[in-house]
């Protein structure tokens, strides 16, 4: 759905309308976005999402509160001065408390920062990786694309958290955006196919062939022409990364191979399974668990509520955009 | 429909055969048979090879010394050889005469084997046991019973660290070595030998390992101390049969305890697990000393943990309370020297101990105190001009330059989550006297590498789980010449006057002379701190109630030899 | 004969796949910070030792004969001696692979089939109260953190009812009695293997349950299916006869093209469930710094998983009479 050639068919209406080309693109733009947002937020399954997401998004937020409160309720070091094991929740500890007497809550909540921060940053950098390969492989054709794909396949053959594993030991201990690199490199390929077809499908459309008529050099259709074009794909795919990257992030910290100064909930899930709280806290279990799963599952959600708005062919009868 | 129906039922069909097969499993144990869990697989059963825990436990069982300890006085008390040793100043030699005991094969244990075993070891320089026999010059086979050991030259910790070491049989190494003799690497053929049903004389003998999965072993019917009355304990075996069962993980170990899928767990239990394991009907917990140490250790060889004064510091702003109190919850008592001060003998009572019972505020203003008039400075000191606790910045070493970053190497989580937890802690206490250091947990191997042969690190926290009960240790950690790399002095310590008391010491056979002569050492070392003493964690066992009853509880646990001796079934 | 060349040519490709892998991890070997000859030699050994090792290995020899030397090793199955476990890397490979085989291909063929099962059933109910409740139990069953539920599981159903064993593949009791039969040994080994096999198949099904429910509303809207209506064959017939089969094709290719994942899965749950398999060799391997094991395992896997996409395009190809013809 290339915006430009729609824009291209209204242009042609433009002597009944005295409004200049760029505006009515962008009113044109903005009227579609609010199609697709009605369309989103109808559908269930988008909304739960949506709802979850911003959750989790106050939680990320709230997470710089509560050292200022107090400084004990810093989640790696602030200790509570009274209580030096594991207790259930209470009125000060919303949560409870780690065998050392670190409040649950806050560690909660600093977890919902590092999973949007990894989840996001790993998703964008396997996004820009993706699409920027799949665009030249489309765009480029013939060898470089045979390779590029055949490159791609290799990297999708690889289980992701296993090779992360296999760095981790020759680096040594990992550092969160080491970590966050490292997914991204091995989460591109996905996006790079879905990338490359599109760019195929609109390496065909007549416009590309003007511009190249007009001189435009292949940077510039690359960047000016396509990529925007191609832009609502990769970022409906990004949700997708972002799910497997906070899930990656999980399992490492959760193997012990995390960043040890940061507190994610994968971390809180190794402390509690290291010193021996696994069965006897579940208060101490059970939320960053559950959280885990649950960004996971509204990531997942929004996903697929963005593809029906994308793709006709998902959407319930009677409703067209 | 047809993928539904018929799946389920044939499903359940094998639920219920499964259930019904295994059923006997749990009924036919008509011997008694020992189930113990332990954390990961022994590597190897080879004894020269064998430098792991759990292959240490394993191999305890079979392979004997000529002494151990008594798990009450702990003293040194006889347990192959049969009574202690005469000792012969003049030709400076030890004379032990062995108790009548046989292999597991029925043949007798003599002398032969005694000479052997030593002469083995220091032919093959059998990296684990050489530098313990290298005292010995000669050993020479009396008689059947009785084996002379003849010193180089006087040694106080002959019979406490040489002596207390297994001895091998002859009949079955004798032709491996023939054979490692014509190798282009006689040792490393030694070491890698794989003998299926090792021979030893103690209680038990290996049936059957099943790699990844179980050892098997069975008693021994010619194990000497069986029905023997040794140090007032009627010894067994009463049970006919041990299984080590591998848990890789502590709380399924733990549920598995709890289920009674085993009945001893030998292994450390985190302080965690304790609660819910003495509220538990099934379990009991056994609760005992440990001699052992975890401290943190410096680079003295290079700036600016060179400078005493900055180690000093450190250990005031350490709260080991804090450690104690929290980190172990309770389940473990600080150190304050390198002896562990339940080692009352050895043990100087009177050496400085930094920052006991201070505050946070307290500790960061005597610490500061101290560095400042030594030379410290900073932009913005932790004590300001009213005398309240600040957050600083750009502290810097005497002379004027600023501190660079330190960081200070711990045993990853997964290995040790005490370790690793302390390491934030500390960074976090040094942290507020503006010291730029941060906590690094490292692969264990990793770690050790670093620390022990390269000796690039600032400081790290580390641990000696088991450590002896005679402080010969001190010799080894602090004494000059161990300070190359691959040597115990890790932290590249050199005091002239520590050598010559230790060395002193190790020659002093009087025990109160050389009481003295540990009490300085101790002194000087707490007022050099190349190591800070932190912790000594408590034992935690537990075994299943209505498993085995009998267990001897010991400086170290009841995992010992003692307890394998005399644990009987425990009535219903 | 279409299909001859088409397998001939994919397992080419896969093979090219693995060389690619098999260099890109000398590469990595050789490249990543650190002293590469530690990572081949034990460094706890003396120096001695080393020496002789590393002119066994031909790590002293200049990069591309190493290389060479190293993909000879490959062949020749000398992967070299475990640092923990002091022996040859193969034979710690070999007692683990099958155990990791068994459990993979079990849960991924099983999920696959209840996938596809339910997915059909439920694409038929469309709209009703059922699809959006299965819906969403499977995107919460696809989105469940493993090694957290299979805690959970261990819990509630090793510990709390006690139906399954807490870990482990066998029982050692039952097996150290020379006298339990094969029968019995072969129940026992399914016995353990239900609780990881059931946390796998329940992370999996959902997938694999929403591709077939999409693909099967997909096929429903299209003219054969309208046919075969008019034709007056029953609702039931059309569903599984016509509809079915090719709307169960997407799943296959989704089945290959989520191996990577599921292998994830499958390292994990072996951790987890002390399933002495491939996945949690490496992951032990790495813990260790134990090297030579730690590639291999890699390597391994990235065979298994090869093998297994290898499998799954064959299927295809069969499957889809378009590739056919």
């Amino acid at each position: 759905m290339p915006i430009l050639t729609r824009g291209s068919d209204i242009d042609g209406g433009a002597m009944k309308n005295p409004m200049n080309a760029a505006q009515l693109k962008r009113s044109y733009n903005i009227q579609r976005f609010l199609e697709g947002w009605s369309l989103f937020y109808e559908n269930l399954v988008g909304r739960i999402g949506l709802i979850l997401l911003m959750i989790f998004g106050l939680m990320a937020l709230l997470s710089f509160i509560p050292p200022l409160i107090d400084p004990m309720y810093h989640p790696m070091t602030g200790v509570d001065p009274d209580i030096s094991r594991s207790t259930p929740p209470s009125l000060h500890h919303w949560l409870g408390t780690d065998n050392i007497g670190r409040d649950l809550f806050s560690q909660l909540l600093t977890g919902a920062r590092i999973a949007f921060l990894v989840g996001v940053s790993a998703a964008f950098m396997s996004i820009v990786f993706g699409t920027l390969i799949g665009m030249v492989a489309g765009y480029a054709g013939r060898v470089t694309d045979s390779l590029l794909m055949r490159f791609a396949d290799i990297i999708m053959v690889m289980p992701s958290l296993l090779v992360v594993l296999l760095m981790a030991s020759f680096f040594g201990q990992l550092n969160i955006w080491i970590i966050v690199l490292l997914i991204a490199l091995f989460r591109w390929p996905g996006v790079s196919r879905v990338i490359r077809s599109q760019t195929l499908s609109l390496k065909q459309r007549p416009f590309i062939d003007m511009a190249r008529v007009a001189g435009a050099s292949h940077l510039r259709i690359l960047f000016r022409h396509i990529l925007p074009n191609v832009l609502p794909m990769a970022l409906l795919y990004m949700t997708f990364r972002v799910t497997s990257a906070i899930i990656v992030e999980a399992a490492l910290a959760f193997l012990g191979f995390g960043d040890p100064n940061t507190v994610s909930w994968g971390m809180m899930l190794q402390w509690v399974w290291k010193t021996g709280h696994m069965f006897q806290a579940p208060y101490w279990l059970l939320p960053p668990g559950i959280c885990i799963s649950l960004i996971t599952l509204s990531f997942y959600m929004m996903g697929r509520a963005m593809e029906e708005v994308l793709d006709p062919r998902l959407r319930k009868e009677g409703q067209r955009l | 429909m047809g993928f539904c129906i018929k799946h389920i039922v044939r499903t359940a069909a094998f639920l219920f055969l499964t259930i019904v097969c295994l059923l006997p499993a749990k009924v036919s144990a008509e011997e008694s048979l020992l189930r113990m869990g332990i954390p990961e697989e022994p590597r190897t059963l080879n004894v020269w090879m064998a430098s792991d825990a759990n292959s240490r436990k394993v191999l305890s069982l079979i392979y004997q010394p000529l002494y151990t300890r008594d798990p009450e006085t702990l003293r040194i008390t006889p347990w192959l050889a049969q009574s202690m040793p005469d000792y012969d100043p003049e030709t400076v030699s030890y004379t032990v005469k062995l108790r009548a005991a046989k292999w597991a094969d029925g043949s007798r244990v003599t002398a032969e084997d005694v000479v052997f075993t030593v002469n083995l070891i220091q032919e093959f320089q059998v990296p684990k046991y050489h530098s313990k026999w290298e005292p010995v010059k000669r050993v020479v086979a009396v008689d059947l019973q009785t084996v002379k050991f003849y010193l180089k030259e006087p040694i106080a910790t002959f019979v406490s660290r040489t002596l207390n070491n297994y001895i091998a049989p002859k009949k079955e190494w004798a032709p491996v070595a023939e054979k490692a003799r014509d190798q282009e690497k006689p040792l490393k053929f030694l070491m890698n030998t794989r003998i299926e049903h090792p021979l030893g004389c103690g209680p038990f003998v290996l049936e059957k390992w099943e790699e990844g999965n179980y050892l098997y072993l069975t008693r021994n019917p010619h194990f000497f101390g069986r029905n023997q009355e040794i140090n007032q304990r009627k010894l067994g075996p009463y049970i006919d049969a041990m299984l080590f069962k591998v848990y890789g993980t502590a709380d399924v170990a733990i549920m598995a305890l709890k289920k009674g899928s085993i009945d001893f767990l030998w292994s450390a239990i985190q302080p965690g697990y304790l609660e819910n394991l003495k509220k538990n009907e099934n379990t009991r917990v056994f609760i005992n000393q440990k001699s052992a140490l975890y401290y943190m250790g410096f680079n003295v060889r290079k700036p600016p943990f060179s400078d005493a004064d900055l180690r000093r510091a450190v250990n005031i702003l350490i709260d080991k309370d804090f450690i104690v109190e929290r980190i172990l919850q309770g389940y473990a008592t600080r150190m304050d020297s390198i002896v562990p001060a339940e080692n009352q003998f050895w043990y100087a009572a009177d050496v400085p101990k930094y920052g006991q019972g201070m505050s946070r505020t307290e500790r960061i203003k005597k610490a500061y105190h101290l560095l400042r008039q030594n030379g410290y400075s900073w932009e913005r000191p932790p004590v300001d001009a009213a005398g309240k606790v600040v957050n600083p910045s750009g502290i810097c070493l005497p002379g004027g330059a600023p501190m660079q970053k330190l960081t200070i190497l711990t045993p990853p989580a997964d290995y040790d989550p005490n370790r690793a937890t302390c390491g934030v802690m500390v960074q976090e206490w040094l942290t507020a006297l503006g010291i730029p250091v941060s906590a690094r947990p490292m692969s264990f191997g990793a770690l050790l590498q670093k620390v022990k042969r390269e000796h690039d690190f600032d400081a790290f926290i580390l641990g000696y789980g088991r450590l002896s009960l005679d402080p010969d240790y001190l010799r080894s950690f602090f004494h000059s010449e161990n300070k190359n790399p691959g040597g115990w002095n890790m932290s590249g310590y050199t005091n002239p006057e520590f050598d010559r008391l230790s060395e002193k010491s190790v020659e002093t056979m009087n025990d109160d002379k050389r009481q003295e002569l540990i009490h300085q050492m101790q002194m000087i070392v707490m007022r050099d701190v190349p190591y800070i003493p932190l912790y000594k964690p408590a034992a935690i066992e537990a075994v299943s109630r209505d498993g085995f009853s009998g267990w001897e509880q010991m400086v170290g646990g009841i995992g010992n030899i003692w307890s394998i001796c005399q644990v009987k079934p425990a009535p219903h | 004969m279409h299909f001859r060349q088409l397998i001939l040519r994919r397992s080419l490709e896969i093979l090219v796949i693995f060389f690619v892998i098999l260099t890109g991890l000398f590469l990595l070997f050789h490249l990543a910070p650190g002293d590469p000859v530690s990572r081949m030699v034990d460094p706890s050994m003396t120096p001695e030792d080393a020496d002789i090792l590393i002119s066994q290995l031909g790590l002293d020899q200049p990069v591309w004969l190493q290389y060479l030397y190293y993909v000879k090793n490959f062949f020749s199955g000398n992967f070299g001696t475990s640092f923990h476990y002091g022996r040859p890397v193969v034979s710690v490979i070999w007692e683990r692979l099958p155990n990791t085989i068994v459990l993979f291909t079990t849960s991924v063929i099983l999920s696959a089939m209840a996938g596809v099962f339910w997915g059909k059933i439920v694409a038929w109910y469309k709209g009703r109260p059922i699809d959006t409740w299965v819906t969403i139990l499977s995107l919460v069953c696809h989105t469940l953190f493993l090694p957290w539920i299979a805690l959970l599981f261990i819990w509630i159903f090793g510990y709390g009812v006690g139906w399954f064993p807490l870990n482990g593949m066998i029982t050692p009791e039952l097996w150290m009695n020379p006298k339990t039969g094969f029968f019995i040994k072969a129940v026992d080994i399914l016995h353990h293997m239900l609780l990881p096999l059931f946390t796998l198949f329940i992370i999996h099904v959902g997938a694999y349950l929403l591709i077939m429910r999409s693909s099967m509303l997909e096929t429903l809207s299209e003219d054969y299916i309208l046919t075969a209506r008019a034709k007056g064959l029953n609702e039931k017939q059309v569903r599984n006869r016509h509809a079915a089969p090719n709307a169960a094709l997407p799943v296959v290719t989704s089945v290959g093209l989520s191996l990577a994942f599921s292998i994830n899965g499958g390292a994990l749950t072996e951790t987890v469930f002390s399933w002495p398999g491939i996945g949690r060799e490496l992951i032990f391997a790495v813990s260790n710094n134990d090297y030579p094991l730690a590639l291999a395992s890699f390597l391994f896997i990235s065979i298994v998983v090869l093998v297994a996409n290898l499998v799954v395009d064959i299927l295809y190809a069969y499957l889809d009479p378009r590739i056919r013809y």
